[in-house]
């Protein structure tokens, strides 16, 4: 049972500072959080590959993004009329990530945050659109998965962001801790829109319920964190009076939505060993499973929640590798399906014919 | 408790923020970072630690937990009460908490807990510190990132007129950099005519419109700045009052400065207080006031102001000076004020004001500092010889208050682009603000910065704005150490915020420095220094 150092004092840090700010009544140490919290201006000079600028997507509520774009070779420094230039390459996955934090800490241009999104886009050759969504205590539910919601018919409205190859936005959903859980509440309103989701990471999600479960009590206080404090989660998140049976702590619950028969998207679940709310994170699989849903578990034994904030260890390693077969693997099968389909047609076609359908 | 280990993967580690490989050598700044053996993980995170003192520190963080589960108080109460400094330091911030946590050290062994036993116990499972990392990209370090590149894109900037107007702007600047006025000139018609088919109230289109006039004057009329800077005294003042109600700057600056101020003064009985640019004195009542709520009473405040010459005849220093003493002594504080009129702050000399040896002295600058940057070949530097009788006077404090922009690059085109950022930014948060009759004359304010940053060269251009890692460089070199701004001033900051009605402002900690800034951008950072007691300063080159 070991964790790197620098991981654990990293954690340990935030778990610290964090107990700082939650109140007994309730309320939350908004002005110490943000003084305390590390965070890094947008930068449209490519670092490592990577650009960003921020982009004011709803004036009403404020709702800023942060968007992450790889350099191209010819754009060494894209001036301010080019950060919005259209994709170039034939498939261009889009992650719409939301930060972590228990729907009360952190923003999107947190260092953290920022550091992983970078990663993320290198790693998948993707844009990602890091959303700073509005938080409890001040703003419960449903405020932000409405800011994801947004998020999301914003960028399926990029033409600048769509794909060469049909037009559309490749769409992914992605968050750690509440930000899986805003993830999988932001494809839930995606079922009836019409806009395709083509797939949901989500890295020790948030979920919960009233029943107190085995790993709950199990790992009570023993990594720096405790029941109570994801009690006081939950009760600054959710409408007042409501228990964690609500659907948006508990989706599979008795409240929850049955996804049977439902067009929703595949999704990468990433549970941690030593999270004490794994036995949740370990329903909602279940949930999906059941409702013949397609998921990926990966079950870190040894790891402690955010260890994939730092490359230091074999869980972040293994954890990158799987996200980015996950995203790219739609450009993949796209390509063998059409070399299946271009085979099926073989009989009745000739070579010319053959190579269309292939190219496109 | 959590056993830690150094596992980490050979060679797949490179410590940069992405698996793709660069192969451009590492940036200058990273090979003359001076402190090498910084945890390069923890520094993509925003803090600051040693590798050699990764285990002392997570020591610490177990103590705290400790502390924290046995304290009988709130935490949360004690949080609010406890002003925190600098969380970037993450060893000092630990420390700090763990001082207010656990009992004064009458009974030392009770609570400090014998790191010589603790290690036998995990001593196994640490092995020794991770391999050092080089430095990943800099988020912390200004130096790193060229400041032309913080961005804020407004909707409006979807409009193809608006874009097309940006790319002309770019496009004239770069003809203006390479000297072909011609083309600039047909790059000033072809704007000039898109201008009448855009928005030009609000957005893009006005910030444009400022940008044209300005890069019209300078094809034009030439560098020499023309009217730029003239504007009679009383304009200026007009101006900047409008300014100063439209958008919170310089209120935060003012408000920040205060508080930084008033801290320092704690305990000392005679004070005097020198304002490198009174304008109206619109500080200095808040200042006066809680001087004298002073528990202990007020100090003996000494105020000099300094300002340009008035050209009517009417001693406007002296006006302000009476109007604060009336102030000041409606509320028993005794005061007295001097004005030192001169036209540019270069020309004012440490004896014109007059300091008392047995006083603590506190040097204020808003936005003055970078008016002293313009070099004259035939002059001794003006910022160094000014810094230099600052610190002869031997301030308790001399707090900072500058744009946070690199307006004085060089090169014209860099410049023109990190100011057509800035200026959209700052102008876009006067949009968001209500309407009010200040708005329009706090434009004209900002115009002028506009004129003067992009139509002017030599010591026409005054307004010479650097950056906060610069000023840090810069003002270190001349002698002088941080002061570093606590959660105090920060959260007095952000409330004085929320009374503006358009959100979207917000407050920043960086190392010991407050920014405000527009949507994520800081536009206006504030500091503050003491000089160092002994040794010399070198001054930058």
């Amino acid at each position: 049972m070991a964790v790197s150092l620098s991981t654990w004092v990293l954690i340990s840090n935030f778990k610290l500072a964090y107990n700082l700010l939650r109140r007994p009544d309730g309320t939350f140490n908004r002005h110490l959080a943000e003084f305390l919290d590390r965070k890094v201006p947008a930068n449209a000079n490519p670092v490592d590959g990577v650009f960003s600028f921020d982009v004011l997507i709803d004036r009403g509520t404020s709702l800023l993004s942060r968007i992450y774009r790889p350099a191209t070779a010819e754009e060494p420094q894209p001036n301010i009329a080019e950060l919005e230039k259209p994709v170039t390459a034939e498939v261009v996955p889009v992650i719409i990530f939301f930060h972590g934090g228990s729907f009360a800490h952190s923003s999107a241009n947190s260092a953290i945050y920022d550091t992983l999104c970078r990663r993320l886009v290198s790693l998948c050759k993707a844009v990602v659109v890091s959303v700073n969504y509005r938080r409890a205590p001040e703003n419960r539910y449903p405020c932000a998965y409405d800011d994801g919601w947004t998020a999301l018919k914003w960028v399926n409205s990029r033409p600048w962001l769509q794909s060469q190859k049909d037009s559309k936005v490749h769409i992914y959903l992605a968050g750690d801790s509440s930000g899986g859980n805003i993830a999988h509440h932001v494809a839930l309103r995606a079922i009836e829109s019409g806009i395709d989701v083509l797939g949901n990471i989500l890295l020790n999600p948030m979920f919960g319920g009233q029943e107190r479960t085995e790993s709950e009590k199990r790992l009570d206080g023993k990594y720096c964190v405790t029941l109570r404090d994801w009690d006081w989660y939950w009760r600054a998140y959710l409408p007042e009076g409501e228990d964690r049976d609500h659907p948006a702590c508990n989706p599979f619950g008795p409240n929850g939505r049955s996804l049977e028969g439902i067009k929703f998207p595949k999704s990468l679940v990433v549970v941690a060993g030593l999270d004490l709310i794994q036995d949740w994170q370990l329903a909602y699989v279940e949930g999906l499973k059941k409702a013949g849903q397609e998921v990926k578990l990966l079950y870190m034994e040894q790891a402690t929640i955010g260890f994939f904030l730092l490359p230091n260890s074999n869980h972040f390693h293994t954890v990158t590798d799987e996200i980015s077969k996950f995203v790219s693997s739609d450009c993949i099968k796209t390509i063998g399906e059409r070399i299946m389909q271009c085979i099926g047609a073989l009989l009745c076609v000739d070579y010319v014919c053959l190579f269309k359908c292939f190219l496109g | 408790m959590v056993l830690y280990d150094s596992a980490t993967i050979g060679g797949s580690c490179s410590g940069s923020s992405s698996s793709s490989s660069s192969s451009k050598p590492p940036p200058l700044q990273q090979r003359q970072q001076t402190q090498q053996d910084i945890d390069g993980f923890l520094a993509g995170a925003g803090y600051r630690v040693r590798s050699s003192e990764l285990r002392k520190v997570a020591q610490r963080l177990e103590r705290l937990e400790t502390a924290m589960v046995n304290s009988p108080a709130d935490l949360s109460q004690l949080a609010s009460d406890t002003i925190h400094y600098n969380p970037s330091d993450l060893a000092s911030w630990v420390d700090s908490l763990l001082s207010e946590l656990t009992q004064p050290p009458t009974c030392p062994s009770e609570f400090i807990m014998d790191p010589v036993s603790n290690q036998t116990v995990v001593s196994d499972a640490w092995t020794t510190a991770e391999p050092h990392m080089p430095q990943v990209h800099q988020n912390i370090s200004y130096e790193q990132q060229s400041l032309n590149n913080q961005l804020t894109v407004v909707p409006a900037m979807e409009e193809d007129s608006g874009i097309r107007l940006v790319h002309m702007l770019m496009t004239c600047a770069e003809c203006v950099q390479r000297g072909d006025f011609s083309l600039a000139t047909s790059c000033l018609e072809d704007m000039q005519g898109l201008l009448t088919r855009v928005n030009t109230v609000c957005g893009i289109g006005k910030v444009a419109g400022h940008f044209i006039d300005a890069l019209s004057r300078r094809i034009f009329q030439g560098i020499g700045g023309g009217s730029v800077n003239g504007g009679s005294a009383y304009e200026n003042e007009l101006l900047y009052h409008h300014f100063y109600e439209a958008c919170p700057y310089l209120k935060f600056a003012h408000f920040t400065a205060n508080q930084a101020i008033l801290e320092a003064f704690d305990g000392h009985d005679c004070v005097h207080v020198v304002d490198f640019n009174l304008m109206h004195g619109l500080q200095w009542p808040a200042l006066i006031q809680a001087l004298a709520l002073r528990p202990g009473g007020p100090p003996l405040l000494r105020l000099t102001g300094i300002g340009p010459p008035s050209p009517d005849g009417r001693d406007s220093l002296r006006e302000i000076g009476l109007r604060l003493a009336e102030l000041a002594r409606s509320v028993n504080v005794r005061f007295a004020f001097r004005g030192v009129a001169a036209s540019r702050l270069e020309d004012v000399k440490p004896w014109m004001l007059q300091v008392n040896p047995k006083e603590s002295v506190a040097v204020n600058s808003i936005m003055q500092l970078h008016r002293l940057l313009g070099s004259d070949p035939n002059r001794n530097s003006p910022i160094e010889t000014v810094l230099s009788w600052i610190r002869s006077l031997n301030p308790k404090i001399m707090t900072v208050v500058e744009q946070e922009a690199n307006h004085n690059q060089p090169g014209f085109l860099d410049r023109f682009t990190e100011a057509l950022h800035y200026y959209s930014t700052m102008f876009d948060s006067l949009d968001a603000c209500t309407v009010q009759p200040n708005k329009a004359l706090a434009e004209i304010y900002i115009q002028r910065e506009i004129a003067n940053v992009v139509s002017c060269e030599g010591s026409a251009r005054v307004e010479r704005h650097e950056p906060l890692s610069k000023w840090r460089t810069r003002l270190s070199g001349a002698g002088f150490r941080p002061l570093h701004l606590g959660s105090n001033a920060y959260k007095q900051a952000s409330m004085l915020l929320t009374l503006f009605s358009a959100e979207g402002y917000s407050v920043e900690e960086n190392d010991g420095c407050l920014t405000l800034g527009w949507h994520s951008r800081p536009l206006i950072a504030a500091s503050a220094w003491q000089a160092v007691s002994d040794g010399t300063a070198d001054f930058p080159a």
